[in-house]
């Protein structure tokens, strides 16, 4: 898909709005969408396709994956998540996930951010260092 | 075994392997050398980042939503969805003594058969060249022991001198003369215990070049026994563009070392054309705004960058010096294209080679004209200043008259005399490759020529005439040529002594 600086610039401006108070608004988002779709501007496929792009990175930033390799139990899930919560902000969504590959330990991911407390992830840095 | 056991235990126990925090992202196409990556918001620009399987990259391009990354090593291993990692480090090469007599690819990793480098010191590829306070005027020269050049063209360590000529013009061989000159005076002086000599290390850097021209530079090399003063750095045509826009910066950083620990190096970047076409395709596939020729808007700061890191500093900050040869190639002579300008606009002067004084027979085909050091005579040692000083003069008013004789049969002595002198300083200065003449032997056969020695001879046995002489100096004379290289100049007593045996080689010659 080739975004030219007007698709870009639009789809921007979308999110920009979609937002009440620092919040994701899903009134607001729908009735954009459903204005976009009603108007038909040029492009506007490609704009909704941008906007959904950007949507979706923006709720990774806001959202937790919490992989362990063990179901963790309900005190220390509920723990992470209101450490995790503390430091990103109330809105933050969380998932676990059960991976027996990651051998102990617990990953956490948000945004780009990666806490690795893993016995994988140190194995293999051993495996680096020696 | 217990004792092997033990040591693993310790080294185990000596590493920290808590929690990691680290900035990831996934990779989202890939593909010509280069990757598009969604995700590292951490990431900084020139920061190596690392793929899974082992590979890693350098975040070029840093965007809104979006990080662009051009891949070093095995690019087929890079698959989409792929989690890429920052590592918080920029991408370095080893450097150190280490590196000398051996054949390395743009990471510094052997692609000879020596074994593994050891080296402990690494210098990051980018570094900013040293400022004004650190860097000391160019004033010792760099003897490439081509009579052309060190008599009209002086190069000093510390100096950017370009190479430039259409191709098949002998570039690469003033290259690898120089280089075996180097070794030859290197070798001299750890032989005569010189301690004031200031060995010169070369760096020998091929962009883009065919593997079959790397490898003769290589057997040149090791034939006159130049190697084991020399590194060379190979990105050969075959290899990714990412290697062969990297590799003169790998090369620059294994020279700054030489500069920083005191010492003296020259690197060679042949060529810079390759290298800036590399570069084009490396930013033309991260969708880069092309400029003029299709050349990204700062090719003339990757060559900028590149070349002012050649200087020579003060002692207290090394007192070493990086000089760089950087070879451009023209297209049918066309030097205002736009990497040619770029980089003569750069360098301290260049040394131009016509294809036409090359099939004339004048090799090497340096153009006087249009050839220029910026830093003159200041990089001559005193003999040589003393002969020297008129024969570019001299050349140019040949050059002169040279069209206007072709017509006339009448000429008056003067004219006849400037001619008769310019044919012959064009013979003398004629030279076989991989054949460096010593400094002191350059400084003799020009006196000969200032004071007409020379000027009896016929023209087409000038060459013969010059060689007999150096033969002769160099059996019958030693003494006097070793007092011309200890003086570094021609006082009365030596001039008379010069003299004195030039009158006994005429009653010898016939």
């Amino acid at each position: 898909m080739k975004i030219n600086k007007e698709i870009r610039q639009i789809s921007r401006q979308m999110l920009r709005a979609s937002f009440t108070d620092g919040q994701f608004d899903r009134g607001k988002i729908a009735s954009l969408v459903q204005s976009l779709i009603s108007k038909k501007p040029r492009r506007y496929l490609d704009i909704l396709q941008n906007y959904k792009r950007l949507l979706r990175l923006e709720i990774e930033k806001r959202h937790a994956t919490i992989e362990s390799a063990s179901e963790l139990s309900p005190q220390t899930s509920s723990k992470v998540i209101t450490k995790l919560k503390k430091k990103y902000g109330n809105d933050l969504t969380a998932d676990f996930v059960v991976d027996p590959a990651l051998l102990g330990g617990v990953r956490v991911r948000v945004g780009s951010d990666v806490w690795d407390g893993t016995v994988r992830n140190r194995l293999q840095r051993l495996q680096q260092q020696l | 075994m217990s004792s092997i056991l033990e040591e693993i235990e310790t080294k185990i126990a000596g590493l920290k392997t808590s929690t990691t925090k680290s900035n990831v992202g996934v990779v989202r196409e890939t593909g010509d050398g280069v990757a598009r990556i969604e995700g590292l918001s951490d990431v900084m620009l020139n920061e190596m980042i690392e793929f899974p399987n082992g590979v890693f990259g350098l975040a070029l391009n840093l965007e809104e939503t979006e990080v662009g990354a051009i891949l070093l090593g095995e690019t087929t291993k890079v698959s989409e969805g792929d989690e890429v990692k920052t590592t918080g480090k920029l991408l370095q090469v080893p450097v150190g003594k280490a590196l000398l007599g051996r054949v390395v690819n743009t990471l510094g990793q052997p692609l000879d058969d020596k074994g593994p480098i050891k080296s402990e010191t690494f210098y990051p590829l980018e570094k900013i060249a040293p400022g004004v306070i650190k860097r000391l005027s160019v004033s010792q020269p760099v003897q490439t022991g081509i009579m052309a050049i060190d008599a009209m063209i002086p190069i000093g360590r510390g100096q950017r001198e370009l190479i430039i000529g259409d191709r098949a013009t002998g570039k690469s061989t003033i290259a690898i003369d120089t280089i075996i000159s180097q070794a030859r005076l290197n070798k001299a002086a750890e032989d005569d215990g010189d301690k004031n000599y200031r060995p010169l290390y070369c760096i020998y850097v091929a962009i883009g070049q065919k593997n079959s021209n790397v490898a003769r530079a290589l057997n040149v090399l090791e034939r006159e026994g130049a190697l084991p003063y020399t590194t060379i750095i190979s990105a050969p045509a075959s290899d990714t563009a990412t290697n062969q826009y990297l590799a003169p910066f790998a090369g620059a950083a294994m020279g700054e070392w030489f500069m920083d620990n005191g010492m003296d190096a020259l690197i060679i970047y042949d060529d810079l054309s390759k290298h800036a076409v590399a570069y084009r395709q490396v930013s033309l596939v991260l969708k880069r705004p092309s400029g003029r020729e299709a050349y990204p808007g700062d090719v003339f700061y990757l060559h900028s960058r590149l070349l002012e890191r050649s200087a020579r500093v003060k002692d207290e900050f090394g007192g070493g010096s990086v000089t760089a040869l950087p070879i451009i190639e023209t297209q049918a002579g066309d030097v205002s294209a736009y990497i040619p300008t770029n980089v003569i606009s750069i360098t301290d002067g260049q040394i131009y080679l016509e294809t036409d004084l090359f099939y004339q027979g004048v090799r090497p085909a340096i153009s006087v004209g249009l050839s220029v050091s910026r830093v003159g005579s200041a990089a001559q040692i005193k003999g040589i200043k003393q002969v020297a000083g008129k024969v570019k003069l001299d050349l140019a008013q040949f050059r002169e008259l040279a069209a206007f004789a072709q017509f006339g049969s009448d000429l008056d002595a003067a004219t006849k005399a400037r001619l008769d002198r310019g044919q012959r300083i064009v013979e003398l200065f004629k030279q076989k490759q991989y054949n460096p003449i010593p400094v002191e032997e350059q400084v003799a056969v020009m006196w000969a020529m200032q004071n007409g020695y020379v000027d009896p001879v016929p023209v087409d046995r000038v060459k013969e005439f010059q060689i007999k002489l150096q033969d002769w100096l160099q059996t019958r004379k030693e003494s006097l040529l070793r007092s011309i290289r200890e003086k570094k100049q021609l006082d009365q007593d030596l001039e008379g002594e010069l003299k004195a045996a030039l009158e006994e080689f005429k009653t010898t010659w016939q």
